[in-house]
């Protein structure tokens, strides 16, 4: 039985080179940039190579900008100085999605993610204040909310 | 014969309705000579029950038999406890004027009656003119007013508060009262209705009272107010609880409550700017007017009336820094009030502001200006630099509106901002008009007004009362307490309406600048997120934003700019 299987694989082995995805790291950047989130976010659990190439900031990059025209180069820098567009897209750009998804109209996919710039703004503005301006605060409250209606369920 | 007589209508009155009638048909034949003969001057009063020492018409014998079987109905339905009241502490006066006596007898088990035509809040015109439209039958929290109250809730207008205006307190002939318009069967309404009706007039007729200096009566109202928003449930006992707070505090001349750190007023506002859009719409929709003022502008200079966190300046901020021909120097001036610790929370927030602006790179310059009053501030004390030189604009979030309590402030403000030469001038303010003379007028708006402001609180989509919502409430309840408890300088909260503020700007010299396209939109997009919440709205008017709550705008963006003189 063993020898049958080892003479079935050599038979394999022969016949055609092995092809293993992980050798070929930018066709598996080009497949994963294509992914929608939840999926990308399975495949940082696959190994060790896809998890550090999904968390790249490029990739998600692409998905708060997916149905929009090329942003202006400009908006990389800021975006980056603000957190990084992994964050941008888990703490804004999804949430803004999904709630305006019952009234989304085609021509708001821009004001959508400029909306997102700014409340992701907002939300850096705000944790800037943690330490340092302590007189704003009340005692024991240290994260900052401005994001917080995001998050809150829906009432269905 | 006259005391006979009395004994007659002592034992109908004692023995409950026309049950007894066997025992008074004795003593009846004995006095028939004389009751016919007191009986011949009013001609058409029914024999038969005459006799029996009841005085009721002809014409209006049917109406008695309807309501004796309406009073028999009710005494079948109420509770045990509910009628013993009446063989000991009520007071029927006339007991042998049978009609308004059972009259009297049914309104005392009555619940208030309410025309339940209304929507929740009537307005206070048309209290008067309200018939009863029927009677109702409350079946566990029947509101009984005994004759010993010490005071007349008589006064609260309308019959939902005092179910009696036609009870025959004097004993004389009265029997001409006209019995009820009703002729319904009695009908089973909510008691949460009524009592919310009810409460509602209460406030009012405190007001009224508080107007009148009737600081006794009006004292007792707001102990009624107390009970009564008790019953009530969600955003209308809140309501309730700061109005009658409000309304206690002026009774008693307590006047706020101040001196409140202002980092705690800057807390709750805080608070308030999460829970709900307003704040927000208000910062989103002014920055848009001053982002399109600026255009390509290559030095810009905001001055901000009211600096507080400056939550308003990080989006303005990114959007200058994302605009395609670059960012341009961005100087903000913040004014604020003095801080009783002598801490500097403008620089702070400067300091914040300078590093957000470091890390998108934009060129960030801050200064901070404390004032007690916008008066105080000199137009060169701001180092403004000319028109040609840089861009400025002039932005005020709720913050004119407190200028109203000195007379003559508010011209000499709008002055200095035409020196100052702005290229836009944003204004938003609440729309409502809290600055009538009137007190009864001030305080009827103001209800209207913050009911409708809680409502959208409470609908929120917040599953548990959150600290942010009890914050919100605390924030909107200092306003109220303003309106209503405060006077002459103390009363800040001087509200008034897009129109009044219209009249006023353009008599000052300046021309309104319409809130494009964009503004609307992302105003739209923005309440879109606040989810699961249904009610709020974005109006365009005439080139202002107003957002609303259902059907009532709340809060107002308007942009102005220097009238050129052609």
């Amino acid at each position: 039985m063993v020898q049958n299987h080892h003479g079935t694989v050599g038979e394999n082995k022969g016949k055609r080179p092995k092809f293993f995805i992980n050798d070929h790291v930018d066709i598996l950047i080009e497949i994963l940039k294509r992914l929608d989130c939840r999926s990308l976010c399975v495949a940082a659990s696959v190994c060790r190579l896809w998890c550090t190439i999904a968390r790249n900031d490029s990739l998600w990059e692409n998905l708060c900008f997916r149905h929009v025209s090329p942003p202006p180069s400009s908006v990389r820098s800021v975006v980056l100085a603000l957190g990084g567009y992994k964050r941008l897209y888990m703490g804004c750009v999804r949430p803004v999605r999904s709630r305006l998804g019952r009234v989304r109209r085609a021509s708001w996919a821009r004001d959508e993610v400029q909306l997102s710039l700014s409340l992701f703004c907002v939300d850096y503005y705000e944790r800037l204040g943690g330490g340092s301006n302590s007189n704003g605060r009340l005692v024991g409250e240290s994260s900052p909310s401005s994001l917080m209606f995001l998050c809150k369920p829906m009432n269905v | 014969m006259k005391r006979e007589h009395q004994q007659i209508c002592g034992a109908a009155a004692a023995g409950g309705y026309g049950s007894s009638s066997g025992s008074k048909g004795e003593s009846s034949s004995t006095n028939k000579g004389k009751l016919w003969g007191e009986d011949r001057d009013s001609g058409d009063m029914d024999e038969l029950l005459g006799v029996l020492g009841y005085k009721v018409r002809s014409s209006d014998m049917a109406d008695v038999a309807k309501k004796l079987e309406q009073l028999e109905m009710v005494m079948g339905t109420a509770q045990e406890g509910g009628i013993s009241h009446l063989a000991s502490d009520t007071v029927h006066y006339n007991p042998s004027d049978l009609s308004s006596w059972v009259q009297s007898m049914l309104t005392e088990f009555n619940s208030p009656a309410t025309s339940n035509l209304d929507p929740v809040f009537p307005n206070s015109d048309s209290n008067s003119a309200k018939p009863r439209q029927q009677q109702i039958v409350g079946s566990n929290q029947s509101q009984v007013y005994n004759d010993d109250s010490e005071y007349d809730l008589r006064a609260i207008p309308g019959v939902a508060a005092y179910p009696q205006p036609k009870r025959i307190k004097t004993s004389g002939n009265d029997s001409s009262s006209s019995p009820t318009e009703s002729s319904a069967r009695p009908v089973v309404l909510v008691d949460l209705q009524e009592a919310g009706v009810q409460l509602v007039h209460t406030l009012m007729a405190c007001a009224e009272a508080v107007q009148q200096e009737n600081l006794k009566l009006a004292d007792a109202l707001v102990k009624h107010i107390g009970l009564l928003a008790a019953s009530q449930a969600g955003a209308m006992r809140k309501v309730a609880t700061c109005f009658a707070e409000a309304l206690a505090r002026r009774i008693y001349g307590v006047y706020p409550q101040d001196s409140l750190h202002p980092s705690y007023t800057d807390v709750l506002q805080m608070h308030f700017y999460e829970t709900c859009p307003y704040l927000k719409f208000a910062h989103f929709t002014a920055n848009q007017a001053i982002l399109e003022a600026f255009a390509t502008a290559k030095k810009v200079h905001v001055i901000d009336f009211g600096l507080k966190q400056g939550m308003q300046w990080p989006a303005l901020m990114q959007a200058l820094a994302l605009r395609p021909d670059g960012p341009p120097a961005f100087r903000l001036t913040g004014i604020g009030p003095p801080q009783p610790d002598n801490t500097d929370a403008l620089q702070q927030v400067g300091w914040k502001l300078a590093q957000l602006a470091e890390t998108i790179g934009v060129e960030f310059e801050f200064r901070g200006f404390i004032a007690n009053s916008l008066a105080d501030i000199e137009p060169d004390m701001l180092g403004i630099r000319p028109p040609e030189v840089e861009t400025l604009a002039v932005n005020s979030i709720f913050e004119l509106h407190r200028l109203f309590a000195q007379p003559g402030v508010i011209e000499k403000v709008l002055c200095s901002i035409k020196t100052m030469k702005p290229k836009i001038l944003t204004i938003v303010e609440e729309e409502a008009n809290h600055n009538s003379p009137v007190f009864v007028d001030r305080f009827n708006e103001a209800l209207h007004y913050y009911s409708s402001f809680f409502d959208s609180l409470e609908g929120s989509g917040v599953a548990t009362p959150s600290q942010d919502l009890v914050m919100s409430e605390l924030y909107l309840g200092r306003q109220i307490c303003n309106v209503v408890a405060c006077e002459g300088v103390e009363r800040v909260e001087r509200h008034e309406t897009l129109a009044q503020w219209r009249t006023r700007m353009e008599t000052s010299g300046f021309s309104p600048v319409h809130l494009g396209s964009n503004a609307y939109k992302q105003a739209s997009m923005l309440l879109a997120l606040f989810a699961g919440v249904d009610g709020y709205r974005v109006e365009e008017n005439d080139g202002c934003l107003m957002l609303g709550w259902h059907t009532r705008p709340l809060i107002a963006t308007s942009a102005w700019q220097l009238a050129t003189a052609e």
